[in-house]
């Protein structure tokens, strides 16, 4: 046990912000500030990427086979602290890295595994993941949307919601249920389909989250190649709860939160109230959330690192996560005062950021579930 | 990085648990606790066993020393655990015989082992004091937070040695990194407590650990003390940078108000008797959560260390 970094993980660090500070041009506040699926940072997610790539940092941690570098899992946390840290300059393509491609590659066939990983690779996908339904949120396996083998083909029809990134998707990750007889966790299967096949529609749901950060996706008789399926029919699940203890904490959420409560600091110090105790309690009590989700986060990391099999200690890095994101919000909010109520402002920017937390990825309740079950081994009700 | 012991790491956290079988548990907390004494068996024991220079080791540090006070603390051991194995040996340089007890300036409070530790360490502003007591110096205080408690007289801490410019903080930062580590010690017995408790427990035909309420609190009880746990480990390991150490302390004392009051909700009035062992755990942390200022200075001193330059 020992919870320092090595010499060439500090490095590798120092690299990164070097390049980040290159890289990002004097304007990037305000990029970021529409959010990782606003137009503007996807249209710059586009050209960062690609640099990304040729250092070989935006998949170090894949094999070499398919263009990583078979780098530590550490070594890829850095990365996705540095970015979150940031305000995530990969936009979606966080996702790709994190999770697409390595279930791509777990359950792909050599076709889609050539045709796909290349791309997500070179920094030039961009995927969105359509899992939520209007009748299965939280109950994923209620989900209805239906796809019907008809030779080569499915035929989908069904809607899926919540879907960030679909207006600028080339591909979608989507569950399916292909056993029409079938219920909850059986019968579900996976497709990679084109965002552009016939009969797909995407319409963004208004919030007061950002623009264009939720979508309704409605699949009317769209035609699917039978290729598309990942892995084998009906037993798509498999495929999800693989791809999902890799997307549970892919997100380095609490490094942008701990990055927020910096900025935070800074605000009161302009304006002079660094010397308020009250203030220096509310800042700590956040830090220390923030903290303590940054190093269960780690845990899981580590458990990779030692090649244990994934486990509901992801959960417990969850929640922390969201228990820290909601203190800093709510501070926010306090800091900058009535000046937070302008659209724009940097509280209302602040809390925006963070207001999702608890629903984001999974609602906490869920994650508070397995908890009780699989750790401390309380009794289903 | 790396969250598994290594041998040795395991090596001392499997024979520090064989001892604590043997010299600890909540059934001799509670006997102890009520004739007012500390536990002279396991301090001996702990001290043969040559955990108290663990923290200086040749091979092991103040990590391996934390371990060592968490699993104490975990087991109801009644002995200055944080102060004597960690705080009084990376403040001596040397170990430090018989309980420790700590004191935050000048107010004459009952202090955790003030009735026995023939040595005290007193935080006053940049500089921290030696003080060698007597029994004369020392008055006992009844008291039913877990520890023996006691206070020393004002005068017998003004002839103290100073350690030095820039002890004061030192000493501070260690007591909260041994704070962070005892609370997550007891935190961890006392939801274990609870777990099983709400398992055995069976109230409308089923037991009370299957409805969702509760086990969404204990859930996240559960974070809150895991979370606990590797703060204080961290700040342990980073030989307690102020703002690690105050951060650590800081979780740790929030979450035990929390533990406490989700812990003997579940367990309800049997909770608070003496013949069930969680009290012997909680009441010990509301006594941690008022040292050395409480859970508000923690969170001031992790925010000065950062943001402000000062501890």
């Amino acid at each position: 046990m020992e919870f320092g970094w090595s010499e060439e993980e500090e490095r590798f660090r120092q690299d990164l912000r070097a390049f980040l500070d290159e890289e990002l041009p004097p304007n990037w506040e305000e990029i970021a500030a529409g959010g990782p699926g606003s137009d503007e940072q996807v249209r710059f997610c586009r050209s960062f990427c690609p640099r990304l790539a040729e250092r070989g940092w935006l998949t170090q941690h894949w094999p070499r086979e398919w263009g990583g570098l078979d780098a530590s899992p550490w070594r890829h946390a850095i990365l996705g602290e540095e970015m979150w840290a940031r305000g995530e300059p990969r936009g979606p393509q966080y996702m790709n890295v994190n999770w697409i491609g390595p279930a791509i590659m777990r359950f792909g066939t050599e076709e889609q595994k050539a045709e796909l990983l290349p791309p997500i690779a070179r920094g030039e996908a961009l995927w969105c993941q359509g899992f939520s339904e209007p009748e299965a949120g939280s109950d994923l396996a209620a989900l209805r949307t239906a796809a019907v083998r008809e030779g080569e083909v499915y035929r989908v029809n069904g809607s899926k919601i919540w879907t960030s990134y679909a207006n600028h998707a080339e591909r979608c990750f989507l569950l399916v249920r292909t056993d029409p007889a079938s219920r909850r966790q059986r019968g579900i299967s996976v497709l990679l389909m084109p965002m552009d096949l016939a009969g797909i529609e995407v319409r963004e749901i208004p919030s007061v989250v950002g623009d264009r950060y939720f979508h309704e996706v409605f699949l009317n008789d769209v035609e699917v190649p039978v290729s598309c399926r990942l892995g084998p029919e009906d037993e798509g699940w498999a495929v999800v709860t693989y791809a999902l203890q890799y997307e549970r904490v892919g997100a380095a959420r609490y490094a942008r939160a701990a990055r927020i409560l910096d900025r935070l600091a800074e605000e009161a110090r302009r304006r002079g109230r660094l010397d308020d105790p009250r203030l220096l309690e509310r800042l700590g009590e956040a830090r220390a959330a923030c903290e303590a989700a940054r190093l269960l986060t780690y845990r899981v990391i580590d458990m990779r690192a030692h090649g244990a099999p994934p486990s509901a200690d992801s959960q417990l890095a969850r929640v922390a996560g969201t228990l820290a994101e909601r203190r800093v919000a709510d501070l926010a909010l306090e800091l900058f005062g009535p000046e937070s109520l302008a659209y724009g402002s940097p509280g209302a920017q602040h809390f925006r950021a963070a207001m999702t937390a608890g629903v984001a990825v999974g609602a906490t309740e869920i994650q508070l579930n397995l908890i009780a079950s699989r750790i401390l081994g309380l009794p289903r009700e | 990085m790396d969250f598994q012991p290594n041998g040795d790491q395991q090596a001392i956290q499997e024979a520090v648990e064989a001892l604590l079988a043997r010299h600890a548990g909540a059934e001799r907390a509670i006997a102890l606790a009520a004739k007012g004494e500390t536990d002279g068996e396991l301090e001996a024991a702990l001290a043969e066993a040559g955990y108290r220079d663990l923290a200086l080791g040749p091979e092991t540090g103040p990590l391996e020393a934390a371990l060592v006070v968490e699993a104490v603390s975990r087991a109801a051991g009644l002995v200055s655990a944080g102060a004597s194995l960690l705080v009084a040996p990376m403040l001596l340089g040397e170990a430090a015989p018989g309980p420790v007890a700590l004191a935050a300036g000048d107010e004459p409070v009952p202090l955790r082992f003030g009735a026995h530790a023939p040595t005290l360490l007193v935080a006053r502003g940049d500089e921290a004091f030696r003080v060698d007591l007597t029994p004369a110096d020392r008055e006992p205080v009844p008291s039913n937070f877990g520890y023996p408690m006691g206070r020393v007289r004002a005068d017998v801490r003004a002839k103290g040695r100073s350690l030095g410019a820039g002890s004061g903080p030192r000493l501070r930062a260690w007591w909260r990194v041994a704070l962070a580590l005892e609370a997550a010690g007891s935190m961890r017995a006392a939801l274990a407590l609870t777990v099983d408790y709400v398992q055995r427990r069976r109230q409308f035909g089923r037991p009370i650990g299957s409805f969702q309420a509760v086990q969404h609190r204990l859930a996240e009880c559960e974070v809150l003390v895991s979370g606990a746990h590797w703060l204080a480990l961290e700040a342990a390991f980073h030989g307690a940078d102020p703002e690690r150490s105050a951060l650590a302390a800081a979780h740790a004392l929030e979450a035990a108000g929390r533990v406490f009051h989700d812990t003997h909700q579940f367990t309800g009035a049997m909770g608070f008797t003496l013949e069930h062992d969680l009290h012997v755990h909680t009441m010990r942390l509301q006594a941690l959560r008022l040292e050395l200022g409480g859970l508000g200075s923690h969170r001031v001193a992790a925010s000065r260390a950062r943001w402000v330059g000062t501890a």
